[in-house]
């Protein structure tokens, strides 16, 4: 019986072969299936900066008509150092650590990092989705995640809607989380500046942030290869915003180095140093559309997102993908991603000596202005029983710079912007049982 | 045919040229795009469309076997219409989840488009004098029991009218 | 916002449904690495490694596509 649309015969055909047979036996259970996605990561920056190993997995059962469960674990130990926000300098500079009983160096000429960051961070996340009705679907989610000086707790929730026989899908989602910030050595009143070794008077207690977010999209299949999904998203966060351990030189107004200062006992910073002010709030607000098409077997995806907020920052983020099978049961993954952000209103690289304090103030890099790249390359190969492995293979490179204004006397010959490049490495394997 | 959906022009003299191309294949048949029911007039028919790529497919296989199995003998007739454009997934998907009904190949769509099928699964359920009598889309496995005492319902009908 | 209003009412409201396929049409967009959730935990991996080195954090979530079975 092949592809004939002559019916009758084929009809026929059938049921005449189907005439001899007996009763066939009563339909086996189907079995749920458990599936898994797990991923071993290594992310290294250059300079001895920081380093991240971390393991995930992502376990998925399905139950009965389109009823689905979802978890995430992911375990991830951080060590390294993170630029600080102070500048660099031509003479060696001391701080002290955030915990406030010891201090660390930078050389002449380095960008002063933070080196005292280990840490090791336990993420769970679970969630729930099915079908409210024929066309709707609901999705309720909780997350869960801690490191030794970070606590987070939220909960989310979707709604879906099928127009157009399903070519149209709209959806709209909310998120609320609340999360607990316990620095080391306390959160530092802002603007305090740093003390010598012993001295807690520059710093808090706890501290912590809320964050809503609301989520509105479009799904739209476009044609036979085609699908498209454009979201709106919103975000609303309040609270302690502050990074505790970021902080902003203050340096002279004419030769735009940082303002010495004498330690008790050589304990303590020998340079004149403030920790960063944010707001107690930030809204945010994005689009994001992506476009996923297939070419016959090769599969690409391309999106952007642009997103802006009220700390002045703008961001345009293009990503594109092109998953291409080699022979059945291998496949490479191109990928391309471009990143460009403005600084925020209140980004300075440093505080001026003799100025009033700006009511708001970080020299934060990541709220700095700053193109990134990243190429990368994914690998997958799918075993006889239907597994995966695949393996990915990145690099990624942030480069940046201050306004020209802010950039003050002998820091025009100094790397003003912390620029980082990073490797990512993944291992990755999925399997059902 | 009734195309309902506004194509570009290219695509509409593709599918138009296609349609010519499969009709003419067709010869013998004078209405290649409809189910011939006449054939079952006395019993009720369920037709399923199904395709390979459909996950809840798989699961309503079983049920049919199920359901024609348990009613042959009251009168039940089930056929699977299967929707893919390649003829070797269908034969896969025959080899994993084993039908014991007739399957009917609609690659091209015609009778797809004829019924207007709304979603994937659909099942229509045709009575003892051919008309249409219930349309089911998707299959639920918290549905089976209510579909089937609909079908022992309109069986009854069948009994009575012999 | 308002952009993104008026082409999700004129994609529901639009009788024609002039973009599309129909149902019996979904073979290529049932496949998986068709799903806008292809690569769930790729994309939650680098959401974390990117919003720990920038600004900008999340915008993608949800359904549809796909099959479009049930």
């Amino acid at each position: 019986m092949k592809d004939k649309p002559n019916l009758n015969a084929a009809i026929a055909a059938a049921t005449c072969a189907l005439l001899g047979t007996s009763a066939a036996a009563g339909a086996a259970t189907e079995k749920e299936r458990w599936s898994f996605d797990s991923s071993l990561l290594y992310y290294g920056e250059s300079d001895s900066r920081v380093q991240d190993i971390s393991a995930a997995i992502l376990a998925q059962r399905d139950f009965d008509d389109e009823r689905k469960l979802s978890l995430n674990l992911t375990a991830d130990t951080l060590t390294g150092a993170s630029a600080s926000g102070a500048t660099e300098l031509n003479r060696p500079q001391t701080f002290t650590s955030p915990s406030g009983k010891a201090i660390y160096n930078t050389p002449a000429g380095a960008v002063p990092l933070d080196d005292t960051f280990k840490d090791t961070r336990f993420a769970l996340s679970g969630s729930w989705t099915q079908p409210l009705a024929r066309l709707y679907t609901f999705s309720g989610g909780l997350g869960f995640s801690t490191e030794y000086d970070y606590t987070h707790l939220g909960a989310n929730t979707s709604l879906a809607r099928d127009f157009n026989k399903r070519n149209t899908t709209l959806s709209i989602g909310v998120a609320y989380s609340q999360d607990d910030i316990k620095p080391v050595g306390g959160a530092p009143i802002p603007f305090a500046q740093m003390q010598d070794v012993g001295n807690l008077t520059n710093k808090r207690g706890d501290d912590s942030k809320d964050v809503l977010d609301l989520l509105f999209g479009v799904t739209q299949v476009l044609g036979r290869n085609t699908v498209l999904r454009v979201n709106y998203s919103y975000s609303d966060s309040s609270g302690y915003l502050n990074d505790p351990y970021k902080l902003l030189s203050v340096v002279d107004p004419v030769t735009g180095d940082t303002v010495a200062r004498v330690a008790a006992g050589g304990q303590g910073p020998n340079g004149v140093y403030r920790y960063e002010s944010r707001p107690d709030s930030r809204t945010k607000q994005g689009i994001y559309a992506e476009l996923k098409h297939a070419f016959g077997a090769p599969v690409m995806q391309l999106s952007y997102r642009f997103m802006t907020d009220d700390w002045g920052i703008d961001s345009n983020t293009l990503e594109a993908k092109l998953r291409w099978p080699l022979g059945a049961d291998n496949f490479i993954e191109p990928q391309l991603r471009y990143y460009t952000q403005s600084e925020a209103d209140f980004y300075r690289s440093s505080l001026v000596a003799g100025q009033a304090l700006p009511e708001y103030a970080s020299a934060d890099f990541r709220l700095g202005n700053f193109d990134a790249v990243t190429v990368g390359m994914k690998f997958g190969h799918r075993t006889e029983a239907g597994n995966e492995w695949s393996t990915r293979l990145e690099y990624y490179q942030q480069s940046g710079d201050v306004p020209r204004d802010q950039v003050i006397g002998n820091q025009a010959n100094r790397e003003q912007y912390p620029d980082l490049s990073a490797v990512i490495v993944q291992f990755g394997y999925r399997f059902g049982l | 045919m009734d195309m309902k959906t506004c194509r570009t022009p290219a695509l509409k003299i593709v599918l138009v040229a296609w349609m010519a191309v499969v009709t003419t294949c067709a010869s013998a048949a004078p209405a290649a795009d409809s189910l011939d029911l006449a054939r079952y007039r006395g019993k009720v028919v369920l037709v399923d469309f199904w395709a390979s790529w459909c996950t809840p497919c798989r699961h309503s296989f079983p049920w049919l076997n199920d359901m024609q199995a348990k009613y042959a003998k009251q009168g039940l007739v089930v056929i699977g219409v299967n929707v893919d454009r390649e003829h070797a997934d269908a034969e896969r998907f025959l080899h994993e989840v084993p039908a014991r009904f007739p399957i009917v190949y609609d690659p091209a769509g015609t009778l797809a488009t004829t019924y207007d099928v709304p979603g994937m699964p659909t099942s229509f359920v045709f009575g003892p004098d051919g008309k249409l009598l219930g349309t089911h889309i998707g299959f639920k496995q918290s549905s089976r029991d209510e579909r089937e005492a609909e079908l022992q319902k309109l069986l009854l009908t069948v009994s009575r009218s012999n | 916002m308002k952009a993104i209003l008026s082409i999700a009412t004129f994609l529901v409201v639009s009788g024609c449904s002039s973009l599309g396929v129909q149902p019996w049409e979904r073979d290529v967009l049932a496949r998986p690495e068709m799903s806008l959730d292809a690569n769930a935990l790729d994309a939650a991996i680098d959401d974390h490694i990117y919003f720990s080195k920038e600004a900008s954090s999340g915008g993608r979530g949800f359904g549809g596509g796909g099959c479009g079975c049930n």
